[in-house]
């Protein structure tokens, strides 16, 4: 046969991109399972760690998950809550978009959503180096336990860290003025879907 | 000299892909400012380049001239897709560090290059080799690189504190543009050693 040929050309452009195309398609079935346990894995830790719930492993971040967080659905919204002696926390996964990306993660309150007991993110892909250290532990711990100001919290410019828990502002990361701004609306705007959600005002 | 000698020698030193070629610049900019990034997405470009060409000089006689790059493409693709996968199903953290970079290696001219300008026209064994090495020689430069930004830019070496706790970190080595004066700064150095070599012959 021409090598050169149309027929040919075709034939081999199909029957290649099958071959590679099914290859892919087996692997992708054979991982898919894992894959999801992982990214469901990934949820469950953020949302024990935003509750500050402790575990060692997988296994028992599991296992604690399944104990202590129950979850109801109200009106379309996943709310997750988790009562202890005194009082019961609630919260919810937050969506939205950054500089580059989408940002999510957990948020999760007291009962009359004054307070923010914790913050995890899930998934983001902000700038490594910059927007990417929201994850990072001493961002995060700004926000426990902080008091909302008029149901909001602010984040302002510059510093190394607000750890005054009592005024609603936490310090955003120098470099990073654009993620952190989202990140700020992002949150109040899932802070008051929290608030409705749960009936209360602010 | 042996053939493979030759080979890596050229790749990993006299005619590196980023130093002399000035190819696969992107990713030189974009991920280096974290080692252990670097070295997975250097580990997953080698892996990619050698494997492609491996494919490509297996097929090489039955593809035809017109579809050739499309097809180079496909294998490029499909090796990366399975990179991507194996790192999401088994190696979560490092996905989610990585993001989008991973898909992003499917871009990397270093891997079409090789295609065409080595497994086009060699026998496979000594492609896969070709592509290794070149992947090899890509990896020694963005390891460099990513050494000195994040040293400077946050005073650390795979994450671990090296710099005294007074050091102010370099904003700039933290960001893209710092790795465009770092790779020049190399470049220059490789091409003046190159050519003082050149002159005593």
């Amino acid at each position: 046969m021409n090598k050169e040929g149309k027929f040919y050309t075709i034939l081999f452009s199909f029957i290649t991109t099958f071959v590679f195309v099914l290859l892919l398609s087996l692997l992708n079935a054979s991982t898919i399972q894992r894959i999801q346990d992982n990214e469901r894995l990934f949820k469950i830790k953020a949302i024990l760690k935003a509750f500050g719930v402790e575990y060692k492993n997988d296994q028992e971040a599991l296992s604690n998950f399944e104990k202590y967080v129950k979850t109801k659905r109200i009106n379309n919204v996943d709310l997750y809550y988790i009562t202890s002696d005194a009082q019961t926390l609630y919260g919810i996964v937050f969506n939205g978009s950054g500089l580059w990306s989408n940002i999510s993660g957990f948020i999760s309150t007291d009962e009359n959503v004054e307070k923010i007991v914790g913050i995890e993110f899930i998934s983001q892909a902000e700038t490594p180096g910059l927007g990417g250290r929201i994850e990072e532990e001493w961002f995060k711990n700004q926000f426990r336990s902080e008091k909302l100001v008029n149901g909001t919290i602010t984040i302002q410019i510059g510093g190394t860290g607000d750890y005054d828990h009592e005024n609603g502002k936490v310090d955003a990361i120098t470099g990073a003025t654009q993620t952190s701004k989202s990140l700020e609306r992002i949150i109040n705007d899932h802070l008051s879907i929290l608030r409705d959600i749960l009936g209360v005002r602010q | 000299m042996n053939e493979f000698t030759k080979i890596s020698k050229n790749n990993l030193i006299k005619e590196n892909q980023i130093l002399i070629q000035v190819l696969g610049i992107c990713s030189t900019l974009a991920v280096t400012n974290n080692l252990r990034n670097t070295m997975i997405m250097a580990i997953g470009v080698t892996l990619v380049t050698g494997l492609s060409n491996l494919t490509v000089s297996f097929l090489k006689k039955y593809i035809p001239r017109k579809v050739r790059m499309m097809v180079e493409t496909l294998i490029i693709a499909f090796y990366v897709i399975i990179v991507d996968i194996i790192l999401r199903a088994y190696l979560p953290d490092v996905s989610k560090a990585l993001g989008p970079y991973v898909g992003l290696i499917i871009t990397n001219c270093i891997i079409m290059g090789r295609a065409e300008a080595f497994a086009q026209a060699n026998t496979p064994l000594i492609s896969l080799w070709d592509g290794l090495t070149a992947g090899a020689g890509y990896a020694l430069v963005l390891v460099i690189v990513a050494f000195i930004r994040e040293l400077l830019g946050f005073g650390t070496i795979f994450n671990i504190r090296i710099m005294p706790k007074s050091f102010t970190p370099w904003t700039i080595m933290v960001m893209a543009p710092s790795a465009f004066f770092i790779v020049a700064l190399l470049m220059w150095v490789a091409k003046s050693m190159s050519l003082k070599a050149g002159g005593k012959k």
